[in-house]
């Protein structure tokens, strides 16, 4: 081999373990647990709306406002976190603030604690906290009828950032080598007052709830109630269950004392009464070989109105805000949809279909997602599909269409908003 | 006389029945060689696309006896605070934001990319696979493993094993019908202290994903006991005070 053959196969060589072997390396010590810590994100969300101008719901929701067919929205959302580390204890805070501007309402800005207390755990098994917090009771991914003493879901956003209540409780745990693996404890009191919990309800009042958990024969079970004070007692059981590795079932189940209930005539004329109602959730998840996610839920309120009521609601709306109806039926239609017919799905059974997959055609760390919801009653529906990308370090975009339909008066077809498109960026940090 | 003669020829073979390969026993050492069966460990798993881009994970792992595993991300920001849980088949996954532990299934991908949920949370190999045969191949062994039920991720493991430090050089992942999922590369053979030393790298590639390839790092891996308590839903929020 002569001099130049030698040094052209040590410059191959040399290329080849520079292309081929990568070094990586990783020091744990990189990562050692900090005393002070935080996080959060900032959000930048662009919103494209095709508006029913003409719709009792918007001149509910945008009094005095001219009928517009389009807007834009663009909201900035901050949320930080910041976490105290002291053995035992942890103090933490997550904070939102939230500027949001459009045509309609120029620009509103507000900031909230969402969450933030003080924690101790007295050992693995024991743990006591005092503070604001989010509980997440229920296993439905769209809606939770034993989410008792939360902020109700967003079944639009399901996974969105949800505020708390100010709380003090105590969680015990312990696990055996039985068919009942795992019992957990927790006890709560959620005390209302004219500073603290002004929205959970009727002021002066303790507020106690408790839940018990067993995973049980593979199955997660909780028994769960909430006594009687700001809002009437209730108390429910739900479980999760893995059928096969690919196929999970949950249900919810809860009942309410005396739970309140008003309704409107399509005239205007109101009725209140109290009766026990019951509500439920029967729900699955199932991968397919294809790695496509279905989650499938039934969700029954029994304390939710009938297509005939909110058939007669929408057209009192119609009556009640039409042109020179007056200020005295526009105030009587503003409380009217404050006792319940507002509320984010007011219908009594509602369908939710998800089909979401991860990956798709080879696309890593892109996922697509197709949801539907319908009231089933008055056969108006919802169908959102969406797109997001998380390949960026630290960033995650989303982009999702929200189309609405059904016949008149019906629940989704009645909504301000006809349809929405929706570009949302996250910045982790 | 013939019993003589049978006599004399099992007590020929005796020799040859001791020396035949127990895969698993080998599978056990194995198991034990790569981890101790409570410990600690902190992993990068980095994903690398085929226009060379990376995204990084960082988590920390607290394992228990046969089947309990808890898992933290520590990295990148958007995944912080996420932790998983394992106890046997039964898998959940806890999102800060989203508040409540969600059950997951073995073959979904928390971080997306090759490794899948059962590389993460990966119990002993002699708890999830039979031995169905053990070769002696001069240089290595060769295993082949079949999964005790039809939860494993993976059907079937094709193993090699070093002979001399009895640890896994290569393992093809293959499903049911036979189709290769993924292979898994084991490198770098480091001393970790306390006894273990083991693979401090495990490359994979998937045919899945064309010129995608993923690589788990590990780092600080110590023997450590936890109570049972830590492995519960209730502790998924919490696993952070494991760490020091």
């Amino acid at each position: 081999m002569n001099f130049a053959a030698a040094v052209f196969t040590v410059a191959l060589t040399v290329a080849g373990i520079a292309s081929g072997a990568e070094q990586f390396s990783f020091d744990a010590s990189e990562f050692e647990k900090k005393i002070f810590d935080t996080s959060g994100y900032l959000e930048e969300k662009l919103e494209a709306m095709s508006l029913r101008g003409d719709a009792p719901a918007y001149r509910l929701g945008y009094p005095g406002k001219p009928a517009r067919k389009s807007l834009v929205r663009s909201t900035t959302t901050l949320e930080a976190s910041a976490r105290l580390n002291l053995d035992a204890f942890v103090a933490d805070l997550r904070a939102q603030a939230v500027s949001a501007h459009d045509a309609l309402t120029d620009t509103r800005s507000e900031a909230t604690v969402m969450d933030s207390g003080v924690r101790w755990s007295a050992g693995p098994g024991y743990v006591v906290d005092i503070g604001k917090r989010v509980q997440r009771w229920g296993k439905g991914y769209a809606w939770s009828p034993v989410g008792f003493i939360e902020r109700p879901r967003d079944a639009n956003d399901p996974q969105a950032s949800r505020e708390g209540f100010v709380m003090a409780s105590g969680e015990w745990t312990k696990r055996f080598e039985s068919p009942v693996s795992t019992v957990g404890i927790t006890g709560l009191i959620v005390p209302t007052s004219g500073r603290i919990n002004t929205d959970f309800g009727q002021t002066g009042h303790v507020n106690p709830a408790a839940k018990l958990y067993l995973l049980a024969l593979d199955t997660d079970l909780d028994l769960l109630w909430r006594g009687k004070g700001a809002r009437p007692q209730s108390f429910g059981v739900d479980f999760s269950r893995n059928i096969s590795s690919a196929l999970e079932v949950h249900g919810e189940w809860a009942r309410t004392l005396a739970a309140p209930r008003n309704t409107v005539t399509a005239s205007g004329v109101t009725r209140s009464a109290q009766a026990n109602a019951d509500a439920w959730l029967l729900g699955l998840r199932y991968l397919t070989g294809g790695e496509v996610t279905w989650i499938v839920e039934y969700y029954r309120n029994g304390n939710g109105f009938s297509a005939r009521e909110l058939d007669a609601y929408g057209e009192f709306l119609a009556y009640a805000l039409a042109p020179g109806a007056g200020a005295a039926l526009e105030n009587k239609a503003r409380a009217v949809a404050q006792s319940g017919y507002g509320r984010p799905n007011p219908g009594r059974d509602y369908l939710y279909l998800k089909a979401s997959v991860s990956e798709p055609f080879g696309w890593v760390y892109g996922a697509a997602a197709l949801t539907a919801m319908s009231n089933v009653h008055d056969g108006s529906w919802q169908l959102t599909p969406e797109v997001s990308y998380s390949g960026l370090a630290g960033v995650e975009l989303r982009a999702r269409l929200v189309l609405l339909a059904g016949p008149a008066h019906a629940e989704f077809a009645e909504k301000a908003v006809r349809n929405r498109l929706e570009l949302q960026a996250r910045f982790f940090f | 006389m013939k019993a003589k003669i049978l006599l004399a020829f099992l007590t020929l073979c005796l020799p040859l029945l001791a020396s035949a390969l127990d895969g698993l026993e080998l599978l056990k050492k194995l198991d034990r060689n790569l981890e101790p069966e409570s410990y600690e460990s902190y992993r990068k798993l980095i994903n690398i696309e085929p226009s060379g881009a990376k995204k990084e994970f960082v988590i920390y792992s607290v394992k228990k006896g046969k089947d309990q595993i808890a898992t933290l991300f520590l990295a990148p920001s958007s995944d912080k605070g996420r932790s998983t849980l394992r106890q046997g088949d039964n898998m959940w996954l806890y999102i800060p934001n989203v508040g409540k532990p969600v059950r997951i299934t073995s073959l979904q991908s928390v971080t997306g990319g090759v490794f899948n949920n059962a590389d993460i949370m990966r119990l002993d190999y002699a708890v999830e696979y039979d031995v169905k045969s053990a070769d002696d191949k001069g240089d290595h062994y060769l295993l082949d493993l079949k999964a005790k039920t039809g939860d494993v991720a993976y059907d079937r493991l094709v193993m090699k094993v070093d002979r001399k430090l009895v640890l896994p050089i290569e393992i093809e992942a293959y499903t049911a019908s036979g189709m290769l999922m993924k292979t898994l590369r084991f490198k770098d053979v480091r001393d970790f202290g306390g006894g273990i030393r083991r693979p401090a790298t495990v490359e994979t590639d998937s045919p899945l994903y064309k010129d995608y390839k993923s690589v788990m790092l590990y780092s600080g891996l110590k023997k450590k006991d936890f109570p049972d308590e830590v492995f519960t839903q209730g502790f998924m929020a919490r696993i952070d005070e494991l760490r020091k």
